[in-house]
């Protein structure tokens, strides 16, 4: 029942974005989609404080695709980067920066709780990395690769700055991993220990961030528009 | 089906405790290694507090194991980047065969890792005797929103099977031809073919999913029924109570003594 529903819904939707291409009636266009997807979100999904069901079934297996693929690329790619936000970016892009931040911060927590009990005090980044995420889907940042890195790059800062007070404190600017090598050239160099967590992060995140940006970007765009258009948070054209 | 986690199933003296108890426990112990002098408080408390309770628990030598596979990588890198590299303006240094290590930087080394044994192994021991399902159901009963326990645990269930499907992904495209070696540009081009079959796959599970959640009604208001209990006699209660008080009493004291110098 509610299968076929949802399916008549996308079909008139399509047909409704191809009907008029015309630059005038885009405009009126746009404000008819927007009423017509706020009444197709009451009527398939339903709500209960702020998650919808649709968020709630995509952001456990965004979850285990980020813990899969962190662990892929590093035992099939051998890639210096971690790649371990994929699911949380695309999570903060397509549902916005509430469904982004639940997914990052939980899924640290299920890092924790499963393989290592090391990610947990990292959550709180994780967090921001869906907030930011999911700002840069309302933006609109998905249409064009370009903006997607700079919110990669964002992104990146802005977690090196979080995490490293976590690393100097928690970890003493250590974690065991080959970045390390990064930590105490920064150190030799002078600077203190928080100086150099951030420094280290600073020239490891936003390269796996825009990396991370960028692979999403590629999925999204190659995504059926009749997929894409059940996620609220980007803006349609 | 695998097995995911750090769960233990044994019969102990942890195991019989309600989740929320042992949660305020740790919460405790993390919070007293930060609030004691390190490096002593987070030795004593390990040896002191966490051993006995994990042997008393059956879970003694697996949560040895576990702590020291998480914890010896982070301890080697310490002592090395801090012991050698460590920026303080005393010159003292410590001669260890070839290696001349700061005395500064040694101490820093001792003080995190001390308190890393406790802030990774509180946690460690709480999750290797507190079964996932029983420890989301004690927090969702305790004012947990309902979708964030929902979402933990499909996430739990999820992970081997995606992880599955992910190997599973990489054979098929290195079937067709994908180099998985070769030059760093080469294997950055290689993300993406492995990384959208799953999460096409997982878009469009995540429909299925989401009308099997509407079809259950997830999301209808009122109370749930459980259909395991979890006792919290009054002893639990007053345990939660006395480790609060301490918690309190700890950070109390250490304002006191911040204030007075």
């Amino acid at each position: 029942m509610h299968g076929q529903l949802t399916l008549e819904s996308d079909v008139l939707y399509c047909f409704s974005v191809r009907l008029t291409t015309h630059p005038m009636a885009r405009r009126e266009n746009k404000q008819h989609l927007k009423q017509s997807e706020e009444t197709m979100a009451t009527s398939t999904t339903s709500r209960r404080g702020g998650l919808s069901s649709t968020a709630l079934a995509l952001i456990p297996i965004a979850i285990a695709i980020n813990v899969a693929l962190g662990q892929l690329v590093q035992s099939v790619l051998k890639l210096p980067i971690y790649l371990d936000s994929i699911g949380t970016v695309l999570v903060g892009i397509l549902l916005g920066p509430l469904a982004g931040a639940i997914t990052g911060l939980l899924a640290n927590i299920i890092w924790g709780l499963t393989l290592a009990p090391a990610a947990l005090p990292f959550a709180a980044v994780a967090a921001v990395i869906g907030l930011i995420a999911g700002y840069a889907g309302q933006y609109g940042a998905a249409q064009s690769w370009w903006k997607m890195a700079l919110f990669g790059v964002l992104t990146g800062i802005v977690a090196a700055a979080i995490s490293a007070p976590i690393a100097t404190y928690v970890f003493g600017g250590v974690t065991g991993g080959g970045t390390d090598v990064l930590v105490a050239m920064f150190q030799s160099l002078g600077a203190s220990v928080l100086g150099a967590s951030f420094a280290q992060g600073a020239v490891s995140d936003p390269l796996d961030k825009t990396i991370t940006y960028l692979v999403v970007w590629a999925i999204i765009s190659a995504l059926p528009k009749r997929l894409l258009a059940r996620f609220s948070n980007i803006p349609q054209q | 089906m695998h097995r995911t986690g750090l769960f233990i199933d044994r019969a102990g003296f942890l195991q019989r405790r309600n989740p929320l108890t042992k949660g305020t426990g740790v919460v405790l112990l993390v919070g007293a290694t930060f609030l004691l002098p390190a490096p002593l408080t987070g030795i004593a408390l390990l040896i002191g507090t966490l051993l006995p309770l994990a042997f008393a628990s059956a879970v003694g030598w697996r949560f040895l194991e576990v702590l020291l596979k998480t914890l010896l990588p982070v301890l080697i890198s310490l002592v090395l980047v801090q012991g050698l590299f460590f920026p303080s303006p005393d010159p003292t240094t410590v001669a260890v065969g070839p290696l001349l290590f700061r005395r500064a930087g040694l101490e820093f080394a001792l003080n995190t890792g001390s308190r890393l044994l406790i802030v990774v192994g509180a946690p460690l021991l709480l999750f290797q005797t507190t079964h996932p399902g029983v420890l989301v159901q004690a927090l969702t009963q305790s004012g947990m929103p309902r979708s964030v326990g929902y979402i933990l645990l499909v996430a739990l269930q999820l992970i081997p099977a995606i992880i599955e499907r992910a190997v599973g992904v990489a054979e098929a495209q290195r079937a067709r031809g994908l180099e998985t070696e070769g030059s760093m540009l080469q294997r950055i081009r290689g993300v993406v073919p492995l990384v959208s079959p799953l999460i096409v796959g997982a878009l469009i599970e995540a429909e299925e999913r989401a009308i099997a959640i509407e079809s259950r009604a997830f999301n209808a208001p009122g109370p749930k029924t459980w259909i395991r209990d979890i006792p919290d006699p009054p002893v639990e209660r007053i345990s939660r109570m006395v480790l609060l008080g301490m918690l309190g009493t700890l950070v109390v004291w250490r304002v006191v003594a911040a204030v007075l110098g």
